[in-house]
């Protein structure tokens, strides 16, 4: 990134208003699968979020008290090496692909920009996932209206760091990820499919019979919203508690997201703090061991870090089929690059390659904003431990089932307990 | 000769720089060879490191037992029951020697008679069975590695177990705004001693297997102290007065890890244990003997050939 376009970038950042300590919610419904503690942003910082929401960005910014080492310091540690220690913020309004209408244009206009962000502020006093209406009228006891029984607590003001970028992807040029092979294109079709068949005939999905295939086993290891509850395996990764997977990237969806970086000479470790309790460790250790036999296959793979002058470069490799990032499993090959930018940035890049999944290598880059070190405490995600909603979905499917054999209530395969109420409203 | 002697004398030398040489370049990562030392004074403890205690089995002194046991031909000697029969050796608790000063737990009367309940229906309430973070200080004690990230400000605990992860800060720190399966940890050099104080832990975790237990009054006194380069001395004062009738006191050691290819590796279980705690809600049993809440264990077991050989 070059000054010119840094600077663009700090003069429309606004500061965290991130308020609520978003910990703790108990989700119960039917829908709800996780409970986490997750960023809890601090005490004297952020209690200048008191301040009008939509407060004049560049003052806003200006008034950001200075929260990192002075420059003078070189933004070292003491035995020399580049500073990655913080934690670090996201809320970028910069989604993963580009806006087709920005064709190879990296970064927007103030014009442009000013405008994603009334369009993203409009958004968010719009009725949310949890009104109780659907089309003006009330949805009161419906199926949708359960279905969107989550927590409007999750959702807020968001953006802090307003990055005029169009995208995270920088490699293609177009800013978008490069096409499928065959293979993949395949794959992911037939998965489609297989959701599709399993949502025929009721009201999320295609009029028809029940499906024979709600009998089949998933194509892949299930980590999407399936509708069918037979077990465990049939609910996604969030809804298991699995914790999400690499590479992350942070605020584009809506959950935002912080990264906690703890250096040593010898290890880099991570704590991502993203989505609803999906948050990680991440051990990167400074070595340059091999990678591990092919044969074993590690969630959030084996980690290889190294110094390329004042970059962190981590290799990635061995993961497995448990996790897929953007429809590549255990053949994805993953680049990570860590670089301290300025006092209050961290850019963090990924190459991801995947000659099973795409035609081509891509790349993409975050800036990270740092928050204050003195009042910003990250907190342990505790989705599995209190991870009700798991329960609640296969012993609540159990019930239907029951009730149905009984005459008392519809068969659950008619049920739509997968798209979250569809597309309207 | 005498040339001679010098010359291979030489050899000797010039081997043995070879030699030197020769490690230095297979120990890249430097487990063995890390400075005793952070550049700032303060001990290293960059690392993996673990106990080779039984403490996660049981605090206190105790011999061979076994892990889920019913009765034997002796009332004072259980054997393996039979959900585990199979597993022969490895079904059995290892013997140790305690890690508790004094060799007992102070527990009032009331929390004792918990203890001994907790102890017997270990299995059902025991939050380790279900993959959740230990909480501290288990996790410092667990029989699994955990990698210690040094820096000047903050400490990271990352715990192969679980992907459980502690943040000991140095410094002024903000309270913590609730209770945490971890805690809340504030660190601060005395000398050679880390000292940490922890607090905000919930109530939800135990302390071994064997049924030991807290609340979340817990308060926690650590004491991380070099022994040597490679071994640190653990100390961990307890207080709860909702438990216990006075502070008390564990103490062990910790190694590190010195193999060349340590490496910290997530023991990942939530995938696991699943079965254990909703295998009873599927739709369709992979145990097939489920009657209602219980899970009629009809194990079938085939005595090996070889043992069979034996017997004839």
């Amino acid at each position: 990134m070059n000054a010119e376009n840094r600077l663009r970038q700090t003069d429309v950042e606004v500061l965290t208003m991130r308020t609520k300590a978003r910990s703790l919610a108990l989700l119960g419904a039917l829908t709800a699968a996780t409970i986490c503690a997750v960023a809890w942003q601090g005490i004297t910082v952020h209690g200048q979020a008191a301040q009008p929401k939509a407060a004049p960005a560049t003052t806003a910014r200006k008034a950001a008290p200075a929260t990192t080492a002075p420059a003078s310091k070189g933004l070292r540690t003491p035995w020399g090496a580049p500073d990655l220690n913080g934690v670090w913020n996201t809320n970028t309004l910069v989604p993963l692909e580009r806006p087709r209408e920005f064709g190879t244009r990296a970064y927007m206009t103030e014009q442009e920009h000013a405008k994603a962000l009334a369009d993203l502020q409009a958004r968010n006093q719009r009725p949310g996932r949890d009104s109780r209406e659907v089309g003006g009228k009330s949805a009161v006891g419906t199926e949708k209206d359960v279905a969107r029984a989550y927590n409007e607590f999750w959702f807020g003001d968001k953006p802090t760091k307003l990055s005029m970028r169009t995208s995270m992807i920088v490699d293609p040029q177009d800013g978008r990820m490069p096409p499928y092979t065959p293979e993949a294109a395949k794959r992911i079709a037939d998965k489609r499919e297989f959701l599709a068949a399993l949502l025929q005939g009721t009201s999320g999905g295609k009029p028809g019979p029940i499906s024979p295939r709600r009998a089949e086993r998933s194509p892949d290891y299930n980590l999407d919203r399936i509708n069918r509850a037979n077990g465990p395996e049939d609910r996604g990764g969030p809804e298991r508690c699995l914790g999400d997977n690499l590479p992350v990237t942070m605020g584009t969806g809506t959950f935002g997201g912080v990264m906690q970086v703890v250096q040593s000479p010898d290890s880099v470790s991570i704590y991502y703090d993203v989505g609803q309790g999906q948050g990680f460790a991440w051990v990167v250790p400074i070595t340059n061991r091999p990678h591990l036999p092919k044969n074993i296959q590690l969630y959030h793979g084996d980690a290889i870090g190294h110094w390329d002058g004042d970059t962190l470069v981590v290799d990635v490799t061995n993961f497995t089929d448990q996790t897929s990032f953007r429809g590549s499993r255990e053949n994805l090959h993953l680049v990570q690059r860590f670089k301290r930018v300025d006092a209050n940035t961290l850019s963090v890049q990924f190459t991801v390659d995947d000659p099973t999944t795409w035609t081509r290598p891509w790349t993409a880059v975050q800036e990270l904003e740092k928050a204050d070190d003195k009042t910003t405490l990250v907190l342990e995600g505790g989705c599995h431990e209190g991870n009700y909603g798991l329960l609640g979905m296969l012993l609540n499917t159990r019930a239907a089932e029951q009730a149905f054999r009984e005459g008392k209530g519809p068969d659950p395969a008619t049920q739509d307990n997968a798209t979250g109420g569809g597309g309207e409203n | 000769m005498r040339t001679q002697f010098t010359g291979s004398r030489g050899v000797a030398a010039a081997a043995a720089i070879v030699v030197v040489f020769a490690l230095t370049a297979m120990r890249p990562s430097g487990q063995a060879t890390r400075a005793a030392r952070t550049i700032d004074g303060k001990p290293n403890l960059n690392g993996i490191w673990q106990v080779t205690n039984t403490a996660n089995w049981d605090l206190l002194p105790h011999t061979v037992r076994p892990a889920v046991a019913q009765p034997g031909v002796y009332a004072n000697h259980p054997v393996l029951a039979a959900p585990v029969v199979a597993l022969g050796s490895v079904g059995l608790v290892p013997p140790g020697p305690g890690v508790v000063e004094g060799n007992e737990i102070p527990y009032t009367p009331q929390a004792a008679a918990q203890k001994r309940d907790n102890a017997e229906h270990w299995l059902d309430r025991d939050p380790e069975l279900r993959c959740y973070m230990p909480g501290v200080p288990r996790a410092m004690y667990m029989p699994y590695p955990f990698q210690i990230t040094q820096s000047p400000n903050k400490i990271q605990m990352v715990f192969s177990y679980a992907n459980a992860s502690r943040t000991i800060y140095l410094g002024q720190t903000p309270n913590a705004p609730a209770d945490m399966w971890m805690g809340h940890s504030v660190g601060h050099w005395e000398g050679n001693t880390l000292v940490v104080d922890v607090t905000s832990l919930n109530d939800r975790t135990w302390l071994s297997r064997s049924g030991d237990f807290h609340s979340d009054a817990l308060h926690l006194v650590e004491r991380y102290t070099p022994i040597t380069a490679d071994a640190l001395r653990y100390e961990v004062t307890v207080e709860d007065p909702n438990v216990y009738t006075r502070p008390w006191k564990m103490s062990m050691v910790l190694y590190r890890q010195l193999e060349d290819n340590a490496m910290l590796m997530d023991f990942r279980c939530i995938e696991y244990v699943e079965e254990t705690f909703l295998g009873h809600l599927r739709k369709d049993q992979l145990v097939k003997h489920w009657e209602g809440d219980t899970i009629v264990l009809d194990v079938t077991r085939r005595v090996p050939a070889g043992d069979k050989r034996y017997e004839r």
